[in-house]
C-alpha cells in the first residue's frame, strides 16, 4: 500500500503508464490518506498554468487557426475538384509534416507497400498450396492414442495418431526417451487386433531418444491396441523380444 | 452565442457549429495564446501551431468536457499543455539532449521575469503561485519549471540532474506540499486543504 501512495504525485502529472493509472486509481478508492491529498495537490498543479503574462493576441491570428482548421475539414472531407484537392493535400502534408518525418514517412511508406506486396504475394502461394493440397486430400486425425513405456524402456512415452488421408488411412507414432538400440536391434510396432499381430514397421531412436515411424494401413485394415518390441533383429513377422511398449 | 455558457458552446461544437467554435476562440484565445507563447519561449510560429492545434482538436476530436473533472478554463490549459509539450518536445528530440548548467537556469529565470507589460485578469492567483514558488528551494523551483513549462518527464529531468529518479520524485511530492500549504494558508478558500 505504502509503495502505492508514491504514485500519487506522479498521478497528479500525468506521468503514469495507462496501467499503473488504472492500478493507482483502485488503490485512490481504499486509501484515505490518497483521498484526503489528491484533490488539493492536483488543483495546486493546475494552478501553476496561471503563472503567465497575458499577451496581445495579433489580429490575424483569428484567421489563421479557422482557416486552418476549415480548410482541413475541406481538404480531408470534400475537395471541390482534383487541382484545389492537390493543393489542398500540398498545403496538407507541408503542414503536417517536416521535410524529415515526411522523408520517414516515405520511407516508412515505401517499407508498407513492401511489405504489403511481400503479404499478397505470400498469399498466392499459400492459396495456391492449399487449393493442391485441397484437390489431392484433407488431412484430418481420426483417433489418438497414448503410450507409455515398461520394463526396460519405463522411461519412454509416445503418442499415435490414426491420420485420414483421403481413402487411405495412415498410422502416426511419435516416441520420446527411449533406451537407444545396439547393434542390430529395433524397436518394433505391433498393431493387436483380437490377440493377433501384425507388424506396422520398425525403428531406431535417435541420439535423444526421439523416434518416429509411419505406416500406410492397408485398406479395411483396423487394431485396437498398439505394442512396441524390443526385437534382436529387424523384420520378425512374429515378436522374439520384450513387450517395452504399450497403449495405455 | 455571447449569452451561451462553455458547456453549451462545446454541446454545439458536437454538432459541427462554427460560430460556437468562434465563440470559444473569442474567449479564451488570449488565454491559450498567452500560455503557448510561454511554452514556446515567445516563438510565435510555434505558438501560432500550438494554437491551431489545439482548437483544431476541440473542433476535431470533439474531446468532452466534463464539468464534474473542474473548470472548463483548466481543462483547456492541460489541453494545451499536452499539445504544446508534443510540439515541443518533438523538435527538441530532432536537437541534440539538452543538459542544463545552473547558470542557464538563472538566465532563463531572468528572461522570465523580464519587464513583460503586466495586464492580467488573474493577477491575484498569478502573484500568489509566484510568491508560493519564492518558498521552494532551487532545486524544487527548478524541478517545477523543467516539469510543468519545458515538458520534460521526471525520468529525463533525473537524469539532467544527474539524480536518482526517486529523489525526483520524493521532491515533486514535496513541492506539491509546500506550494498546496502556503497557497492555502494565503488565499484561505481558493485551494481546498486536504485535511
Amino acid at each position: 500500500m505504502e509503495n502505492k501512495c508514491e504514485n500519487l504525485s506522479l498521478y497528479i502529472i500525468d506521468e503514469l503508464s495507462e496501467h499503473e493509472k488504472a492500478q493507482f486509481e483502485q488503490h485512490l478508492k481504499i486509501c484515505i490518506h490518497c483521498q484526503k491529498e489528491v484533490q488539493s495537490l492536483k488543483e495546486t498543479w493546475e494552478m501553476l498554468s496561471y503563472d503567465f503574462e497575458e499577451q496581445d493576441v495579433p489580429a490575424s491570428l483569428k484567421d489563421d487557426v479557422m482557416n486552418f482548421i476549415f480548410q482541413e475539414q475541406e481538404t480531408t472531407i470534400q475537395p471541390p475538384d482534383e487541382t484545389a484537392k492537390k493543393d489542398g493535400l500540398k498545403l496538407f502534408f507541408t503542414k503536417q509534416f517536416s521535410p524529415l518525418s515526411a522523408g520517414i514517412a516515405a520511407v516508412l511508406l515505401m517499407g508498407v507497400i513492401g511489405l504489403l506486396w511481400s503479404n499478397l504475394q505470400l498469399r498466392d502461394n499459400m492459396a495456391a498450396l492449399e487449393n493442391k493440397v485441397e484437390s489431392t486430400t484433407t488431412t484430418e486425425i481420426v483417433r489418438t492414442f497414448n503410450l507409455s513405456g515398461q520394463n526396460t524402456a519405463a522411461s519412454a512415452s509416445g503418442n499415435a495418431y490414426l491420420v485420414q488421408e483421403g481413402s487411405s488411412t495412415v498410422l502416426v507414432i511419435e516416441l520420446n526417451n527411449m533406451p537407444s538400440t545396439e547393434n542390430e536391434e529395433v524397436y518394433q510396432v505391433w498393431l493387436l487386433k483380437n490377440g493377433k499381430r501384425q507388424s506396422a514397421g520398425t525403428l531406431k531412436p535417435d541420439l535423444n531418444g526421439n523416434g518416429l515411424i509411419t505406416y500406410r494401413l492397408p485398406k479395411n485394415h483396423s487394431f485396437d491396441d498398439i505394442g512396441i518390441t524390443l526385437e534382436p533383429n529387424p523384420n520378425n513377422t512374429q515378436p522374439q523380444g520384450q513387450k517395452v511398449m504399450g497403449t495405455t | 452565442m455571447k449569452s451561451k455558457t462553455d458547456e453549451e458552446l462545446v454541446a454545439l461544437i458536437l454538432q459541427n457549429h462554427r460560430p460556437a467554435l468562434e465563440e470559444l476562440y473569442d474567449r479564451y484565445v488570449k488565454l491559450v495564446y498567452s500560455f503557448s507563447l510561454k511554452m514556446a519561449k515567445g516563438d510565435s510560429e510555434k505558438t501560432k501551431e500550438i494554437v491551431q492545434q489545439v482548437f483544431l482538436r476541440l473542433w476535431t476530436t470533439k474531446q468532452t468536457y466534463n464539468p464534474s473533472q473542474g473548470k472548463f478554463v483548466n481543462w483547456l490549459l492541460t489541453i494545451t499543455r499536452n499539445i504544446a509539450i508534443d510540439i515541443i518536445r518533438k523538435e527538441q528530440k530532432e536537437h541534440v539532449n539538452i543538459q542544463l548548467d545552473p547558470q542557464e537556469w538563472h538566465q532563463m529565470q531572468d528572461q522570465k521575469t523580464e519587464g513583460v507589460p503586466e495586464q492580467v485578469s488573474n493577477n491575484l492567483l498569478k502573484q500568489q503561485i509566484r510568491e508560493a514558488k519564492q518558498n521552494l528551494s532551487e532545486s524544487q523551483q527548478r524541478l517545477i519549471h523543467l516539469l510543468y513549462w519545458e515538458g520534460y518527464t521526471l525520468s529525463e529531468i533525473a537524469e539532467m540532474e544527474r539524480t536518482p529518479l526517486g529523489t525526483i520524485k520524493n521532491r515533486l511530492h514535496q513541492s506539491l506540499k509546500k506550494l498546496r500549504n502556503y497557497m492555502s494558508e494565503e488565499l484561505g478558500g481558493v485551494v481546498r486543504h486536504g485535511k
